[in-house]
């Protein structure tokens, strides 16, 4: 009985082989495994459900620095310009002191109304006028530095070019290190 | 004139040139290869976008006069096999033993058969290229030649034999609790870990005390933001103050998110939502569950900002909109290397990293 009823099965597979795309191999493997399964006693027939999948288009997502790419979504708006995204967010750009600096102060209106009201706390210029400051005093330092470097050098070679023509050579400068 | 309006936005955004910015990589190690390359090409993807919403599209008159389907029938020589010749896979599966067995779900005439994958998702992408080498050689333990690794002690004890009953009693658990934890072996190119599913989940309370509006209001918004129909689930605790019975109340909605639309959901998740989010520190860092799988909630007012249900937010009941539980499977078998992964996928971390 089980012999016929094998027989029977490979029979049933036979024509699914020939309408669809996979080799007959496979499916004949996959018979075979689900043949294994060992059903407890249910006897009712199961409902193969179809599966039930939304509709989804092709959507172009522009990030706000300008890239974009495109994903399946279920929004039926064929492009959508983000603006705020990982580009332009602090807890992804930590370091940006762009994104860092949260007033704008464009027409100066805040600097103007803290210089005439402000108090000890917030009558300072703002941190990037200060960013400034500090910036042009570095500038200014290495500069100096420079200039210092190039005195010494100089120094040095009138040393050599008026060693001997000097009786008294002209007082060393001191060094920095 | 529809369809000119996004053409413009096109034109607008595509010439840029990209700036490679001088991001540094101290907080989040995230890497995108776009983020090196000169310029980037678009022009095969733009292929198959829809230049216009499908609602509004005009089929234009050459088209509709030239559609004669029984003309073009009749001027076929042999005509195609009907459709009752052809196989047809079987409504119902009636057991293993049943002469008229349904074909494997990967065959195309298969009712089970789902097609796909449609796309090359962008995180997918990025995960093959950059994260995947990233994580390896992270996670690379140089062992010099001849070295053996210290051989540890059996995870199951063995009892000792003080007492006679010890005979043939199954072996104890390990020290410190019951839980046996799953095996970390080193990574290497293997086993790197990468993300496996994930499942939005959505708990609504008031579904059992007020109606089942609730419950679709908040399956619908789930799919909306997954592609994927979801499943419900009824409440298995009893709580009174909140009138819920064991069995009785549809309470829950869940979707599981495999392959394309995992990816998908996660690009969109990590580039376009999670920045919108107000006062968002990131992801707790004690998050997990210790097996490599992190879970995160979303508030309502924050489930709003997707994309897809910002664009007819008016469809939903603004009370009804539900929060959700998202849980990113990995298959790392610990949560540092799943903390590891994410957080090269782009998804911060705050707080005390638990290991």
């Amino acid at each position: 009985m089980s012999m016929h009823t094998t027989l029977r099965r490979t029979a049933a597979t036979l024509p699914s082989s020939t309408s669809s795309i996979l080799p007959s191999s496979q499916i004949i493997t996959a018979q075979s495994k689900s043949t294994s399964f060992v059903c407890s006693q249910c006897r009712h027939a199961t409902l193969l459900r179809r599966p039930k999948r939304p509709y989804t288009f092709t959507q172009l997502v522009t990030l706000s620095d300008g890239s974009s790419f495109t994903h399946r979504t279920s929004s039926p708006t064929p492009v959508y310009r983000s603006t705020r995204d990982t580009r332009n967010s602090l807890l992804w750009n930590p370091t940006s002191s762009k994104l860092m600096n949260v007033e704008d102060d464009e027409a100066g209106r805040l600097a103007a109304f803290r210089a005439r009201f402000g108090r000890s706390f917030d009558a300072n210029a703002p941190a990037a006028e200060e960013d400034a400051t500090a910036k042009k005093e570095k500038e200014e330092e290495i500069k100096a530095q420079q200039a210092a470097e190039q005195q010494e050098e100089d120094n040095l070679l009138d040393l050599i070019s008026s060693f001997g023509q000097q009786e008294a050579p002209p007082p060393e400068k001191k060094k920095k290190w | 004139m529809a369809a000119r309006e996004p053409s413009r936005y096109l034109a607008r955004g595509l010439p840029r040139t990209f700036v490679p910015s001088a991001r540094s990589q101290a907080f989040l190690n995230r890497r995108n290869v776009s983020d090196e390359a000169p310029a980037r090409r678009l022009s095969d993807q733009l292929e198959d976008l829809e230049t216009a919403s499908s609602l509004t599209t005009s089929v234009s008159e050459s088209a509709a006069s030239s559609f004669d389907p029984i003309a073009r029938s009749k001027t076929r020589k042999t005509q195609l096999p009907r459709g009752r010749y052809q196989f047809r896979s079987p409504k119902y599966d009636r057991g293993p033993l049943h002469p008229h067995q349904p074909p494997a779900p990967s065959d195309p005439s298969s009712r089970l058969f789902v097609p796909g994958p449609f796309a090359l998702p962008r995180a997918e992408q990025t995960y093959n290229s950059t994260v995947a080498s990233d994580i390896l050689t992270l996670c690379y333990v140089h062992t010099p030649p001849g070295f053996k690794p210290p051989p540890k002690a059996p995870r199951l004890r063995e009892w000792d034999d003080s007492s006679p009953y010890h005979k043939n009693r199954p072996l104890r658990g390990p020290r410190g609790g019951d839980v046996l934890r799953l095996l970390r072996k080193p990574i290497k190119f293997n086993n790197i870990p990468k993300i496996e599913r994930i499942t939005l989940h959505s708990y609504v309370k008031e579904a059992a005390q007020d109606n089942s509006g609730w419950l679709h209001v908040a399956g619908i918004a789930v799919q909306a933001i997954s592609n994927v129909r979801v499943e419900t689930f009824k409440s298995k605790a009893s709580v009174a103050n909140w009138s819920l019975v064991p069995g009785r109340d549809t309470v829950a909605v869940k979707a599981e998110l495999q392959g394309e639309n995992m990816y998908h959901f996660l690009g969109k998740l990590i580039d376009v939502v999670l920045p919108r989010l107000k006062d968002w520190p990131g992801v707790k860092g004690s998050s997990g569950d210790s097996s490599g799988n992190i879970t995160f909630g979303l508030e309502p007012e924050q489930m709003a900002l997707f994309p897809e249900i910002e664009v007819n937010y008016d469809m939903y009941p603004p009370k009804m909109i539900p929060g959700c539980h998202i849980t990113l499977h990995t298959t790392a078998k610990a949560d540092k290397d799943a903390r590891l992964l994410l957080s090269a996928m782009g998804i911060p971390f705050y707080g005390k990293i638990v290991q």
